[in-house]
């Protein structure tokens, strides 16, 4: 088992042909994931690293069983794509584009929304579901970061996962299945929603989410833990405890404003809730092992 | 990106909403003329990128063009790095109310804010008297409706002309906030005057970065940026954060540049800059160097772990650097990620410790910069 894509799942890519698209592809094939067919308008026929291209996603379904969309595309391009992907009756995609204009995030959260379907990203390294398949642009070849295991791992951010999972990993543990949500201030899908994925999981023993201020997602994390929806242990490392209010540290969702957003509210909610929440990445392998022994 | 009330209120006029009369100046001399134009008494708005200007005495009310002259001449003398003056009509209001656009990022919609008490700190409002904000959610794909608008009036007790009057602002706001990618389309406070006209008081507007290139009108410059280094940085995309501490960061990753800000400080060291040159800016580190140097530290501390950024890339990218601008302070290294192996071995070549552990390398930094090693 695992979540949101494992060895079965049948993923196409859109943006197939493009120098990340076919560079990360291959990549994901060679880790074991299931890739079906590609899609790049005006490129039917080619191949790459012998995944067929199609025009449309459209034209692609009527040959291929598909079931997630993996979207190496250009921010501007997004929207179109994933909502092409959505017409197509996908329901799950995710995108690493880094730069969605926000009125675009906002449309393309609403209309995943509004049909049952699940985005996830922009802005993000992507999925893995260690030892089964891998979305996006994750360095699963690094093994003292990406091992398999049994700790569910949710992020806002990139290079701060690589850090903390090197951590976790370190301390003994391993991973199920990484969700990087992305750094935009306003994501696909947030933490929350992930939730009942990782509660149901059997592979999934605790959970670590890789926060950071500005927003309400740890907040809404909080909230589930508290209405005894989401059960399993679970540690937090929040970054920017020491931003200075008002100045715009790291992600464009990282931001403190109006008192809103701050890294001591977000512990003191996950703490409230029953969470663990860790000073510094070093101390996440600490705290799962007061939870787990 | 946030603009200045003038930009703000440019774009509100764009778009139907009514603004007091009003000139922007750059210097004294210019209010001779301007004056005739605006009329007396007028209000001079600093124009300043931080709020709370009204507190910090960067909004004066003037009655004569003897006192605007001298006013003006100390706002842009005072400390708040003052370039720009807007000089506006005062305006004889009877009320005044609150009015924002914004996005609720969890039901993906737009949303209306407002209250029948304006002019007031909106945030304070929000956690003492939550009930008085009135909040209307708007679905951006399918337009703004004649029932939001309604609800929105209904919702803040205004009806009749009036109702009229305010709903048409409402309606070009929300447009305001759509045509200009904006995270934030704000008045606070519309006027309403005793003719029952609404004007926005004063304007604050939010262009998304991620917009900003189908945006032609909000395009960066050395006004939106205290220094000439941000600027710089900034022109070249860099994010740069200039403190008075010690150690410049190096860093990449937006969420571990930011962990090891907190690091430093966990440790008991502080900060000279905070620079980021990894993703897009993996090959940057010559010119992020060169930024960095730019403030005075006493140890320049890099710490990455990348994925599309290699490791390698970074390292031979440092290497460079040094070889470029010969910095006289110590490096610390900590460069992990895609091809780290290689890099390590660069880092050797050029006589650098590759450390791998963050925590190890901060502590380090921090060391040095107090005199410890």
């Amino acid at each position: 088992m695992s979540i949101f894509v494992n060895s079965n799942s049948k993923v196409l890519v859109q943006g197939v042909t493009g120098k990340e698209g076919s560079f990360w592809a291959k990549h994901m094939k060679d880790m074991g994931t299931k890739v079906v067919f590609g899609v790049t308008p005006g490129k039917e026929g080619q191949d790459v690293d012998g995944i067929p291209v199609y025009h449309t996603v459209r034209r692609g379904i009527a040959e291929h069983d598909a079931d997630i969309s993996m979207l190496f595309v250009p921010p501007k391009f997004t929207k179109d794509a994933v909502f092409e992907a959505l017409d197509a009756g996908i329901k799950k995609i995710c995108t690493i584009a880094d730069g969605i204009p926000l009125h675009d995030a906002v449309q393309i959260r609403k209309a995943a929304l509004s049909c049952g379907a699940m985005v996830i990203g922009g802005n993000t390294s992507g999925i893995i579901s260690i030892g089964e398949a891998m979305l996006g642009t994750i360095p699963y070849w690094i093994e003292r970061v990406y091992k398999k295991g049994h700790i569910g791992v949710m992020t806002r951010s990139g290079s701060l996962t690589n850090e903390v999972t090197a951590e976790i990993v370190g301390g003994g543990f391993g991973v199920s299945t990484l969700i990087g949500v992305g750094g935009d201030p306003v994501p696909g899908t947030r933490f929350a929603e992930l939730l009942p994925m990782y509660e149901a999981d059997p592979d999934t023993k605790a959970l670590v989410i890789i926060g950071e201020l500005g927003g309400t997602m740890e907040e809404e994390v909080a909230e589930l833990m508290q209405e005894k929806k989401f059960t399993k242990p679970l540690v937090a490392f929040l970054g920017g405890r020491t931003a200075p209010e008002g100045k715009r540290m790291g992600h464009a969702g990282a931001i403190v404003s109006g008192g809103k957003g701050t890294v001591k509210g977000k512990t003191e909610a996950l703490t409230k809730a029953g969470g663990k929440v860790a000073r510094r990445p070093s101390m996440v392998p600490l705290l799962l092992k007061e939870f787990l022994g | 990106m946030n603009v200045f009330e003038y930009q703000a209120k440019q774009a509100f006029r764009d778009n139907g909403i009514a603004t007091p009369k009003g000139v922007l100046i750059r210097s004294v001399e210019e209010l001779d003329t301007v004056i005739g134009e605006v009329g007396l008494p007028c209000v001079l708005k600093s124009q300043v990128l931080r709020g709370g200007r009204g507190k910090a005495g960067l909004i004066k009310l003037v009655k004569t063009k003897e006192e605007a002259k001298d006013t003006a001449q100390k706002l842009f003398s005072c400390e708040h790095n003052v370039k720009m003056i807007l000089a506006e009509q005062a305006v004889a209001m009877v009320k005044e109310v609150y009015l924002a656009v914004t996005f609720n990022p969890v039901t993906a919609k737009a949303m209306f804010i407002a209250c029948a008490e304006g002019g007031v700190e909106i945030e304070i409002l929000a956690k003492n008297s939550p009930e008085k904000l009135v909040k209307v959610e708007v679905d951006i794909t399918e337009g703004l409706g004649a029932y939001h608008i309604n609800n929105l009036l209904f919702g803040l007790g205004i009806s009749g002309d009036l109702g009229k009057k305010f709903g048409a602002l409402a309606r070009n706001l929300y447009k305001t906030f759509r045509a200009c990618d904006a995270s934030l389309a704000e008045i606070n406070p519309v006027f309403i005057t005793k003719d029952e006209e609404v004007i926005a008081g004063d304007g604050k507007l939010i262009i998304d970065d991620n917009s900003v290139s189908r945006q032609p009108n909000y395009q960066l410059s050395r006004d939106y940026f205290d220094s000439d280094v941000e600027y710089e940085a900034a022109m070249e995309g860099i994010p740069y954060l200039q403190f008075t501490g010690d150690i410049a960061l190096m860093c990449a990753g937006a969420g571990l540049t930011t962990t090891v800000f907190d690091i430093i400080h966990d440790f008991g060291g502080t900060v000279a800059t905070y620079t980021e040159f990894g993703g897009a800016n993996y090959t940057k580190a010559v010119r992020t160097m060169e930024l960095c140097l730019k403030t005075p530290s006493k140890v320049i501390l890099v710490v990455t772990f990348g994925t599309i950024a290699r490791a390698d890339v970074m390292a031979q990218g440092l290497a460079e650097a040094i070889k470029t601008h010969k910095p006289s302070m110590p490096i610390v290294t900590c460069i992990r990620g895609t091809n780290e192996e290689e890099a390590f071995k660069i880092l050797r070549e050029i006589g650098l410790e590759p450390l791998t552990n963050t925590e190890e390398a901060v502590q380090r930094a921090v060391d040095i910069a107090a005199g410890r090693k």
